[in-house]
């Protein structure tokens, strides 16, 4: 039985609900920066969006085994692009993160080696004979997301550096991380802790702890966190309104249309809008999850929960980070966060969710 | 393990990464429910602080008056820059252009913008200049704020008396620190909010309530002519300091209070300490001659001795405990008033013994030394007289000329002003009174202070008398009046050396203290000079500004002529004295001065001299020049005296209500502190600028009348 890929499989369901967000997001990037020198930001956001579904549907037409082939050299070329950030990088903010490419615009190889990582995981337990995972596996994929990952730490980029430990933490639970091996290695991070503590720079540390004694800081790396807790908690029930949340208004809570745009919402559409959005969230992860259980075979699987791994993360962490269970670490909320990589990003990832759904019947 | 069995199943790992992602939508669903719901009050109230900022609004510093209602001191309105930093879009170069503005440090400018506060000082009280300049430059976030500002208008005029304020108009010397608590008033509140468009604006919460106006008893008018007179003769004489009182004798009140070095107020933070002291009040220094006024009126008093009584001043020579004290005029009998008019230390010292210890030290109180006189002005010394039992064998020799004590120049105002005024001390007065904050017409009642007999009518009057002498044939000839009696007491003391601690040589205080018209006083002025070069007695240095000063006071005053104008006999004597007929004998030191007295051994009592009747020459001066003066006097005080100073009312208009300003394009902002100018409470109606009023521009209301403002966009 052979049946042609069509659109009648994509996904609608799952694009409504991603549109829901991004309009979301869009709302609460046009008032957070009406009035400032971002000012016309959601639009730009509206044309990222747009570009992002024409992306989507481009790649939901390129059949992922086509891409899980080309994996070896992608990772070279990620690897390469990321050494060359390293040498030829644009400094910017103290940190080495943006290729310049002519034209004003900046690429952040960062954000792209996430997708080869997902791809290049997936290749390898899809790869995989046994059903186990040996402590060869464990090594080699270590090794594969671990460089690059040093890379990115080096930049440095500590919150992009760590979007990519869940991918190969999903990559070892699916592919058959004994409870073994999983205890042996939460040991051997438990001992790292301290050393990687030593490597972070203080900055890094400050933001690590201040979300636990935020007012032990009040002027200093504590500010964001309070300023975020206030626009949540100043939100209410049912929010000030689009365009009157003081605290984004106010220029209290540092560029909200990025990394803070949860509590800009929070403050704007309150509870309820809080509750509405992170459910909308929790629809999309759930049917990834649904569409992994579905997909043709295991490296679609492994496809799929590589993409959840990624979004969960940076939803858990930059939600938690609002509302003060995570520490500040600059890391987007997919959707809804203004910024272009981000967004194209995420619109890649589900197109290739999207091919490997519309696949579900072949073969 | 069961767990590990299902966990090999790949579908199971899904459901267990389902769970574990509702369990953490749970948990973030909760922690909204606590900061969002539960804890919604704390967080809404902490929200609302920080978009809210209360300044403090200054009120209006009350204004000094002169007696004739004149500004001394008044608080002008002058910009205040301040900047909020969220809204400036580039710090460092907003930083760069208003350092080279007020020529400040960039980069400690640069961290004041980049802080993350809502509201900070740029700079206070810029001068209009500065302001315009940068307004010019139109930066974003950065806003001007009205603050009132202390001018004096009259610059260096009495600024010792009126003082001087602080950056935050805090009063630090003079009245403005003495009258400190009611001429600052209430301070007002602006709540500072910021809307939701990123709009900071202010709205008074309270009005600031201003502070009450001092009314002093100066004349400005004579306080000029006083410190135009002290500069010329700084000038002259070369002296380090100088001092000058001019009071009314009758009141107690100071009409005129000059010193020397001064300062300008408006720029205090440039005058060297010695500028900021107020001499009159502060300083101690020994009377010399000046203080046997104190002397001869308890002699007088005490019945002891009469003016035409025959003294021998023993050729100049007189021993106290064991110092001999020499006179430069070698003067043999003479009577009493011969003494007086030449300041015979021998002749003082005699009538101080006869006075007695006791007796001498109880005038010396009565007159008011040793005590504050209680002026308004803040620092006032009570200088220093030791009681009897300190006194050593010397003292009494000392003090009856007078040394060993301490007084300050206004205590020898108040002395004099004793004599002239009758033999009543009355204490000395520099506040006419507080006014409450009202534009309306306002008077103020000089209330006389509480006045005390020190010597009788009679005393008093024969103290004028020879004291009259002094001026007309004795050391005080400078101090002669063209068409007005003058009478008064010259005095050169040694300084005491602030590096040895003993009396210089070189460097004296030259003193004239002196009242006139004699028989009916209407100014006492005392004239100090600190350290003359060259001519240093009171004689010769101090009478001369006394003279030029009451001539001009006097005229000013329209008090009657007592004497003959343009009499040549009188102009002719003053214009004949010689320098040396003006010494006087205060240059001999005895006893140990204000610090210690040495312990003198006992000496025999000076011999008293057989009284023989024999008045000398220049008394029948004194006699020729007081019939002439009688003839010339007319009867009863003058009522032009009486209006100027008779020391009852001062009135003062200074003008009634206020001029409602056009609001119209203004944002409610600039329309607050115009208001706020006016003395005018506002009440904002809508947003955006201003366009309608009411009442309008033009019309005169009532101080801290309500005008109604309607702005739209």
């Amino acid at each position: 039985m052979k049946r042609y890929v069509t659109f009648g499989d994509f996904d609608w369901v799952l694009l409504g609900f991603v549109l829901a967000i991004c309009a979301a997001g869009m709302v609460e990037i046009y008032s957070a920066t009406a009035g400032t020198k971002f000012a016309g930001a959601h639009m730009r956001q509206v044309y990222w969006v747009v570009g992002g579904v024409l992306v989507m549907f481009v790649v939901s037409r390129i059949n992922y085994h086509v891409l899980l082939d080309q994996v070896p050299w992608m990772y070279v070329a990620a690897v390469t692009s990321l050494v060359a950030v390293r040498l030829v990088g644009e400094k910017y903010l103290g940190a080495r993160r943006w290729i310049k490419i002519g034209g004003g615009i900046h690429i952040q190889p960062s954000e792209w080696v996430k997708l080869i990582l997902i791809l290049a995981a997936a290749k390898y337990f899809a790869d995989a004979r046994q059903r186990e995972c040996t402590v060869g596996d464990l090594v080699k994929v270590g090794m594969m997301i671990g460089v690059p990952m040093l890379l990115v730490l080096a930049q440095p980029d500590l919150g992009t550096a760590l979007t990519y430990i869940p991918i190969a933490l999903m990559a070892l639970f699916l592919g058959g991380l004994r409870l073994k091996h999983a205890a042996v290695i939460l040991l051997l991070a438990a001992l790292m802790a301290p050393v990687a503590w030593h490597v972070l720079k203080p900055y890094q540390r400050e933001r690590l702890t201040s979300f636990m004694e935020p007012e032990a800081d009040y002027h200093g790396s504590g500010y964001q966190v309070i300023q975020s807790l206030i626009a949540v908690g100043s939100g209410g029930i049912w929010g000030k309104g689009t365009g009157h949340g003081t605290q984004i208004q106010g220029s209290f809570l540092p560029v909200p249309q990025t990394d803070f745009i949860f509590a800009a919402l929070a403050e704007e559409h309150g509870f309820v809008g809080a509750l509405g959005v992170l459910l909308l969230y929790f629809m999309v992860l759930m049917r990834l999850i649904h569409n992994a259980q579905t997909a043709p075979d295991r490296s679609g699987t492994f496809v799929v929960m590589g993409v959840v791994a990624v979004l969960t993360f940076h939803i858990l962490v930059n939600v938690g980070m609002v509302v003060g269970f995570m520490p500040v670490t600059g890391i987007p909320l997919p959707l809804m966060s203004y910024g272009g990589s981000s967004v194209l990003f995420t619109f890649l990832a589900l197109g290739i969710v999207m091919n490997i759904r519309m696949r579900r019947f072949v073969n | 393990m069961a767990g590990d069995g299902l966990l090999k199943d790949p579908k199971w790992r899904l459901y267990l990464l389902g769970a574990l992602l509702f369990l953490w939508c749970g948990a973030i669903g909760l922690r909204l429910v606590q900061l969002q719901i539960i804890h919604y009050g704390d967080w809404l109230q902490r929200a609302q602080r920080q978009q809210q900022r209360t300044i403090p609004v200054s009120p209006r510093r009350g204004i000094i008056y002169d007696r004739n209602g004149h500004e001394l001191a008044m608080s002008i309105s002058v910009d205040s820059v301040f900047a909020v930093p969220s809204e400036i879009p580039d710090p460092a170069n907003t930083a760069s252009l208003l350092a080279r503005v007020l020529r400040s440090d960039p980069r400690d400018m640069v961290t004041r913008l980049k802080g993350s506060h809502s509201f900070v000082w740029i700079a206070r009280k810029v001068d209009a200049e500065t302001s315009q300049r940068i307004r010019g430059m139109n930066l974003r976030g950065i806003y001007f704020q009205k603050e009132p500002k202390r001018f004096y208008p009259k610059r260096e005029l009495a600024a010792q008396t009126i003082g001087y304020v602080g950056l935050d108009d805090e009063g630090l010397g003079g009245i403005e620190h003495a009258f400190d608590a009611r001429l600052r008033g209430t301070p007002g509140k602006m709540l500072i909010t910021m809307d939701a468009r990123r709009k900071w604006f202010g709205r008074v919460e309270r009005q600031p309530d201003p502070g009450e106006n001092v009314v002093l008893t100066i004349d400005e008018k004579i306080q000029y002519i006083v410190e135009k007179e002290l500069e010329q003769a700084m000038h002259d004489s070369r002296a380090e300091a100088g001092m000058v009182i001019v009071q009314n004798p009758r009141t107690g009140e100071i009409l005129a209070l000059a010193n020397r070095p001064t300062f300008n107020a408006n720029i205090y933070k440039d005058a060297p300490q010695a500028a900021l002291k107020n001499r009159a009040v502060s300083d101690i220094f020994e009377p010399g001659s000046v203080f046997k006024v104190v002397t001869y009126s308890s002699a007088v008093e005490e019945k002891l001795i009469k003016p035409e009584d025959p003294i021998d001043c023993q050729g100049g020579v007189i021993a106290v405990g064991g110092i001999r004290i020499h006179d430069l005029h070698k003067m043999g009998v003479v009577a009493i008033a011969d003494a007086v008019a030449h300041s015979s230390d021998v002749a003082a010292v005699k009538v101080g013994m006869r006075v007695g210890e006791q007796r001498l030290y109880n005038y010396i109180r009565g007159f008011g030394f040793g005590q504050q006189t209680g002026i308004e002005l803040p620092g006032e010394t009570r200088g220093m007289t030791k009681p009897v039992n300190r006194w050593s064998k010397v003292s009494i020799g000392a003090i009856s000329i007078g040394q060993e004590i301490g007084v300050t120049p206004l205590q020898l105002a108040s002395m004099m002003s004793t004599v002239a005024n009758d033999g009543v001390y009355t204490p000395s007065r520099i506040v006419a009174g507080v006014l409450p904050p009202r534009k309306t017409p306002q008077t103020v009642t000089f209330q006389r202070p509480q006045q005390r007999r020190v010597i009788s009518t009679m005393t008093a009057a024969q103290m004028r008398r020879m004291l009259e002498g002094v001026v007309l044939f004795g050391t005080g000839r400078r101090a002669i009046l063209d068409g007005y009696t003058s009478a008064g007491k010259t005095g050169t003391a040694q300084k005491i050396d602030p590096n040895t601690g003993t009396y210089s040589r070189s460097k004296y205080v030259a003193t004239f203290a002196g009242f006139s018209p004699v028989n009916n006083p209407a100014l006492t002025i005392v004239v100090s000079l600190d350290s003359p070069i060259g001519l240093h007695q009171g004689g010769q240095v101090s009478a001369p500004v006394f003279t030029r000063i009451a001539q001009q006071v006097l005229a000013y005053l329209n008090v009657p002529h007592d004497a003959e104008v343009k009499n040549d006999k009188r102009l002719q004597l003053r214009a004949s004295v010689k320098d040396d007929e003006l010494n006087e004998d205060s240059t001999d030191r005895i006893g140990g001065g204000l610090q210690a007295a040495p312990n003198a051994a006992p000496d025999p009592q000076p011999k008293s001299a057989p009284v023989i009747a024999a008045p000398s020459a220049p008394a029948k001066v004194v006699a020729a020049a007081l019939t002439a003066r009688s003839s010339a006097l007319p009867s009863g005080p003058a009522p032009a005296l009486d209006e100027r100073l008779g020391g009852g009312t001062i009135v003062l208009d200074v003008g009634g209500g206020v001029v409602v300003p056009s609001f119209a394009g203004k944002t409610l902002r600039s329309a607050i502190e115009a208001a706020q100018d006016a003395g005018l409470e506002m009440e904002a109606v809508g947003s955006g600028v201003a366009r309608e009023q009411s009442p309008p521009a033009g019309t005169r209301v009532a101080n801290g009348a309500r005008v109604s403002v309607r702005f739209s966009r």
